[in-house]
């Protein structure tokens, strides 16, 4: 739902940019780096190496590769916090859970791919659904015992019922407070089946939503590790930067084929 | 004898009339936001064009959405059965019915009486549907009755790998921007679909005619996806398949009323 760009030179992060889009995601890429070039003060020729990432990672112009994001995630939150042992991804469309080993290497993880049950994208189709607005949702926090259950795991099928409900006369942030606790319960499901290792960290954008975060602390009994105040959305991009940087020649095939033998994955729901 | 249906849909309610074992008319209005609201539009307006009164009704039953608060309806019946028996009373060879509607999608499985066998139905996601379909015309600017005709001009469908309709609306801009051919996605699209729907079909047991039914039968190419896919060449009906559910729930009643005052259904037995 977003593009995110990130450029780092030997010292570190210079600038970031974020940009949600509608359209294509080809055109999103190309401006989200240009400004993110603009903020860092660099042309593009000044960029040594560029690596892209994600669910459109191979849409993104002139980019030297594309790298699976998990290794992106794994490379970021290892430089951020060390000792994080599970990392938790849940953007707008994607929703991945990985180990890292104590070697620092990848261990078991766990990719929804097929079903946007639990990701971001389900938050945001019922929050436009409800007219409440996303950034609005921490303040929206309802009595207890007035938050209806919300059964639908599909954000179609959850749309309709969240304005049944509505129709029967439900508060419309009540509402969103149910839709809230099962995306989060979703989330915490995935993480359970994968196991808990502490300590965990939580990147991607639904790591910016409060309410999400509390239910998520709160079922999985961990607070999450401090990422040391980057933003949790361009982790991804930051990861990718970061490959570029130790000069992982690697084309995204090689890559992948190097990645896939400790790729074990644990099944989609 | 007449009796009436009225089926209260996502997207559209319906209704049908029929007297004697013949289908005398048919209505359809865009739902509103409360189920019995849309069925007193709908029925209103079809006794008012046949210049008939509620009082004239010997029987009529709901099915849909809300189908329990129609208050001019005797019964209410699940909308199954409803498909199952309208699609066997036009056609009685037909053996498997595939309902799309515009939030679900069943399989039903009908008996040589026109009995409900069983079915299969789409519960947790939303491909397959009628919607998976407005998301994807939609995401291709296309409005969703342009994508039956749209996709049977492709020559080369695209292949959609993921079966969730939201992530393949990102798929579906990307492949534009690319520069395919727009009549490949949407054949990719209707392909997508159709696959969900032979899943449901496979599972319930295929059984030869197959009728489809609901909204998503007025997508030609969605239909030929489908035949292409279960090996057959589905019936076709002389009336819109979408008001399978209306047609099904005014014989119903008619069967009902029959047994009620003791008479022998003329089109045998029902669920």
């Amino acid at each position: 739902m977003s593009a995110k760009a990130a450029i780092i030179d030997d010292s570190g992060l210079l600038a970031f940019e974020i940009l949600p889009y509608t359209g294509y995601p080809q055109e999103a890429a190309a401006e989200v780096t240009k400004n993110a070039l603009a903020r860092a003060g660099v042309i593009r020729s000044g960029i040594s190496r560029f690596l892209s990432t994600g669910f459109g990672g191979k849409a993104v112009p002139h980019s030297d590769g594309v790298v699976p994001d998990t290794v992106c995630f794994q490379r970021a939150v290892k430089k951020l916090n060390p000792r994080a042992k599970t990392v938790v991804n849940v953007g707008g469309h994607s929703f991945t859970v990985f180990h890292i080993e104590d070697t620092g290497g990848l261990g078991e993880s766990a990719i929804t791919d097929m079903c946007t049950a639990g990701m971001g994208m389900f938050l945001e189709a019922i929050s436009t659904a409800l007219e409440v607005p996303l950034g609005d949702m921490a303040g929206g926090a309802s009595l207890p015992g007035r938050t209806p259950f919300i059964d639908n795991q599909c954000p179609v099928f959850a749309e309709s019922e969240a304005i049944s409900l509505i129709n029967e006369g439900y508060d419309r942030y009540d509402v969103f407070a149910g839709v809230t606790s099962a995306v989060a319960n979703k989330i915490a499901g995935l993480v359970r089946r994968l196991g808990v290792i502490e300590e965990v960290a939580m990147v991607g954008g639904v790591a910016k939503n409060r309410p999400v975060m509390a239910i998520l602390e709160r079922n999985l009994g961990v607070r999450f590790a401090d990422l040391g105040g980057v933003d949790p959305q361009i982790v991804a991009a930051y990861g990718a930067a970061l490959l570029a940087r130790e000069g992982c020649s690697l084309d995204s095939q090689r890559l992948s084929d190097s990645t896939a033998d400790r790729f074990r994955r644990k099944g989609t729901p | 004898m007449l009796t009436a249906g009225c089926d209260i849909g996502a997207l559209t309610t319906k209704a049908a009339v029929i007297r004697d074992d013949v289908l005398l008319g048919c209505e359809v209005v865009p739902s509103r936001a409360k189920a019995v609201q849309s069925a007193a539009d709908v029925m209103d307006k079809l006794l008012a064009r046949m210049g008939f009164s509620y009082g004239q009704l010997d029987h009529c039953i709901s099915t849909g959405y809300g189908r329990n608060l129609v208050t001019f309806a005797n019964l209410n019946m699940s909308e199954i059965s409803c498909h199952a028996r309208g699609a066997h009373w036009l056609i009685p060879s037909v053996r498997t019915v595939i309902d799309g509607g515009g939030q679900d999608c069943k399989a039903i499985r009908v008996s040589e009486q026109g009995r409900l066998v069983d079915f299969r139905m789409n519960t947790k996601c939303a491909a397959g549907t009628g919607k998976a379909l407005e998301l994807m015309a939609r995401s291709l600017g296309v409005d969703v009755a342009e994508l039956g005709p749209l996709s049977l001009q492709s020559k080369d469908p695209v292949i959609m790998n993921k079966p969730c309709c939201i992530l393949t609306q990102i798929e579906v801009k990307r492949l534009i921007f690319e520069g395919r051919d727009r009549a490949d996605i949407a054949a990719g699209a209707n392909d997508m679909v159709a696959r969900e729907i032979m899943h449901l079909v496979r599972d319930v047991g295929q059984e030869n005619d197959i009728a489809v039914t609901g909204g998503v039968a007025k997508n030609a190419g969605l239909v030929k996806c489908l035949e292409h896919y279960l090996g057959v060449v589905t019936v076709r009906f002389q009336v819109d398949p979408q008001l399978m559910g209306a047609i099904g729930a005014a014989v119903l009643a008619a069967d009902r009323r029959s047994w009620t005052v003791g008479g022998q259904s003329t089109s045998g037995a029902v669920q």
